[in-house]
């Protein structure tokens, strides 16, 4: 048993953050820390993506043929790691999973046009999977593609459609067929947010964080902008939730924050011979996080190293899902508990501790436990596969 | 043993939900999302009423001296996310001011209370974590104090004209009403947009007669505006976590997915269900204290139980209400988000779980 990170790991990372800490200009910090920036979207934030596609940064996970650099999982998650630990808002969902199934299983345009683009960085996807009615039981979506003499006609309505308001295309989940079982109608589809059917009308949630309601009327497309096989959609949106959901969990992001939270106590006297850090209950707390992050760091590890070997192994995906995205809350609880009051003040405010960056993730924290498949079905997935259990309900 | 309500205070319940409930709609609430979250028409309206001289003497103008009354005020206030910020005014100020002051200011103060003067408070201070023990100071000078120090998240200090001021000196611990026009006032923004300030107090100069208690008193005062604000604060957090739960309750027996309705969920149903086991809990130990301090002026312990709960129920209540909302609890258009802003405020204004945990071992242990 080895568990570390060996040389040419190491060096990945190194290498990594020294690129970052390049691209990461005082223009893009300044325009990252505009609330209508926090997604990216903006000039900086383009300038950005563009540089990383010419330094072959991105489509780490395609197959070399494809124009990737073919990294292997734990690579792959290395990168995400670093990335993640800068706060650049890189769009995972378009380089890593829509852009290698475009270019594995798209039309001859949707290689050449769009899945190029991507690895250019030139281009980004917002996804359209989640409607008014099918959250969790996403297989009922109701947004129809009907097929005509020349493609497809699409009619209906998407919610929760992130990055919709600065992405070029839409990732959109169709029902083809209204015949079948709900999973086995459904296809994919390249939807261009230029059309002038298509619309939108922003969401705005406690995180601030934007997203939006998108409406699809009459908007025609090509045979070339279907993805993959009529009616096979489903098989290419569940391998793409499983492709994602590791990186949801990434460790680097708390750790980051764990350690300055841990500068910051150290750091403030509370009287005249004590420390915050000199509190026993907030040296419970640190522990308590700390040994959360060494798990959740193990589990995300091993679980790149069965990716490594082929396996995808189901319970273990699902335990890195509800335990990572739990934790998270948790983590930051125990953080704020520490700062104390001072960690309600928003990033406005006098007394603000670290960019009131604690402020705005706990608000963000409770999406992962029902996003990405809400985490009762993960349990019953690890009951089933893990434990062997019989089915509930 | 009796828990049953007292009639007049299903009363005071029913009517103050009456008045809040067309006072906050998702409308009204909107406005006080960014600015300042003060809601002077309602405000008024309570004052009216006659509802801010619940706990306070009969002799002084108010309905009595109950705490639990003055408690429906705040978990109301919480469960209709009012943007009214009372809890300087009318329990450091008029509370404390009600069980250490004898002399004559005392009827005058609580009575413009009662009729609409807000005064407020400011204890607490950035970093200490022992507030009875400020780092705030006054020296002595003749029949003067001259007084310096910060203190922050003083509620609506824009709009007092008198803040109370906790500090020490030669004497001890002192609480002391200093003009607002004496002090510089910086405004902060807070996750739920409540009215806070901070206060700097340079060299301020009060006459002794400022000190509202007798002499010797003062830690014994701090002491006591402490819990009681613990205690009537974690009202309010009651009143916010009753409202989650009730829409978790009324949302997961609507909402469908998978053809039917997601409350028969097994999983679903018992994480309500333990929003409400929590809620009851956090209910009783905040009953149990309020009761208490009608007749004690020093019930720390009583007061840290229902911080405690107060604060675990706020965090695992906001979590889970979110949770079984799915995307619509964190949208903006729906009721929910507010609530969870104002949880994580309950949860930490006045120390959190872990630190009063901490705080309360120490007393059991060492027989305080
Ligand atoms: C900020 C944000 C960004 C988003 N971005 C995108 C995006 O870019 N593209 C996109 O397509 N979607 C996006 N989503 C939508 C997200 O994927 C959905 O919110 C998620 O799938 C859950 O669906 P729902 O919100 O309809 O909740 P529901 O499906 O209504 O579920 C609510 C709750 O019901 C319970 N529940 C549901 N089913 C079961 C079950 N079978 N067993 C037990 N309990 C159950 C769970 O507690 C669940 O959390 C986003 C959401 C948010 C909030």
């Amino acid at each position: 048993m080895l568990i570390e990170l060996n040389p040419k790991q190491l060096k990945l990372r190194d290498e990594l953050q020294e690129y970052f800490e390049g691209l990461f200009t005082p223009e893009l910090k300044a325009e990252l820390n505009l609330p209508e920036y926090f997604e990216g979207g903006g000039p900086e934030f383009k300038k950005a993506m563009r540089t990383m596609g010419s330094d072959g940064w991105i489509g780490l996970s395609w197959k070399k043929e494809l124009g990737g650099k073919e990294l292997s999982p734990i690579e792959q998650y290395i990168f995400v790691e670093t990335i993640m630990r800068t706060g650049f808002p890189f769009p995972f969902l378009t380089t890593e999973s829509v852009g290698p199934m475009i270019a594995e299983h798209g039309s001859e345009w949707a290689k050449e046009e769009i899945a190029t683009k991507i690895l250019k960085g030139e281009i980004i996807f917002g996804i359209g999977y989640s409607e008014p009615n099918s959250g969790t039981d996403l297989a009922s979506l109701q947004t129809k593609a009907i097929k005509d003499n020349d493609g497809f006609l699409i009619n209906g309505q998407k919610m929760w459609t992130s990055l919709a308001n600065f992405s070029d295309y839409i990732w959109l989940a169709t029902r083809t067929d209204f015949e079948v079982k709900n999973h086995k109608g459904i296809s994919m589809f390249i939807v261009p947010t230029n059309d002038p059917g298509f619309s939108m009308s922003a969401i705005n949630t406690l995180g601030d964080v934007r997203t939006n309601a998108t409406f699809y009327d009459n908007i025609h497309v090509p045979d070339s902008h279907l993805v993959g096989k009529l009616n096979q959609g489903w098989s290419l949106i569940t391998s793409q939730l499983n492709l994602e959901r590791l990186a949801l969990v990434n460790h680097g992001p708390v750790e980051e924050l764990y350690k300055d939270v841990l500068k910051t106590a150290q750091a403030t006297k509370i009287n005249n011979d004590q420390y915050l850090s000199d509190l026993s209950w907030v040296k419970h707390n640190f522990a308590q996080i700390h040994s959360g992050i060494e798990a959740l760091k193990l589990i995300c590890w091993k679980q790149t190293w069965i990716m490594e070997s082929g396996q995808l192994n189901m319970a273990e995906a699902s335990v890195a899902k509800v335990y990572g995205s739990e934790f998270f809350i948790e983590a930051y609880r125990l953080m704020m508990e520490i700062i104390g009051e001072l960690s309600i003040l928003k990033n406005n405010s006098e007394f603000r501790i670290l960019n009131a960056r604690l402020e705005r993730m706990y608000r963000t924290a409770s999406i992962l436990t029902f996003g990405g498949g809400t985490n009762e079905v993960q349990r019953d997935i690890i009951a089933m596969a893990g434990l062997l259990m019989p089915r509930t309900r | 043993m009796d828990f049953s309500e007292q009639p007049h205070q299903t009363e005071i319940r029913d009517s103050l939900n009456k008045i809040l409930s067309e006072h906050c709609s998702q409308e009204c609430l909107k406005k006080y999302d960014s600015g300042f979250k003060h809601d002077e028409d309602l405000f008024s309206l309570l004052s009216g009423n006659g509802y801010l001289g619940l706990g306070i003497n009969e002799k002084y103008g108010g309905s009595g001296e109950d705490l639990y009354d003055l408690g429906i005020l705040f978990e109301r206030l919480g469960y209709h996310a009012a943007p009214l910020s009372l809890s300087g005014c009318l329990v450091d100020v008029a509370q404390t001011i009600q069980k250490f002051n004898s002399d004559s200011s005392c009827n005058k103060i609580l009575g413009s209370i009662i009729a609409g003067e807000i005064y407020t408070s400011a204890i607490l201070e950035p970093s200490n974590q022992d507030p009875e023990n400020p780092a705030t100071s006054a020296l002595i000078e003749g029949n003067e104090l001259i007084i310096s120090g910060t203190k922050y998240l003083s509620e609506l200090a824009s709009i007092a004209k008198n803040i109370l001021v906790s500090v020490n000196s030669d004497e001890g611990v002192l609480l002391v009403l200093v003009k607002s026009d004496q002090v510089k006032l910086t405004e902060l923004s807070s996750t739920a947009n409540s009215p806070l300030f901070k206060v700097d107090l340079e060299s301020v100069r009060v006459d002794r007669k400022s000190i509202i208690h007798e002499k010797g008193k003062g830690l014994e005062a701090l002491r006591y505006l402490l819990q009681i604000n613990m205690v009537m604060r974690s009202y309010f957090a009651l009143g916010v976590n009753e409202k989650m739960t009730s829409l978790i309750a009324s949302y997961t027996s609507e909402r469908e997915q998978f053809g039917r309705v997601i409350g028969t969920f097994q999983a679903v149903s018992h994480r309500a269900a333990n929003c409400f086991i929590d809620l009851e809990c956090h209910r009783l130990v905040n009953q149990q204290a309020s009761i208490k301090l009608n007749t004690s002026l020093d019930c720390e312990n009583d007061a840290l139980v229902s911080k405690i709960w107060a604060a675990n129920t706020s965090h695992r209540t906001s979590y889970s209400a979110q949770h079984l909302h799915g995307g619509m609890g964190v949208d903006k258009d729906y009721v929910l988000w507010r609530y969870c802003l104002l949880a994580k405020e309950c949860e930490l204004i006045n120390g959190s779980a872990s630190q009063n945990i901490d705080r309360l071992g120490i007393n059991i242990t060492t027989n305080q």
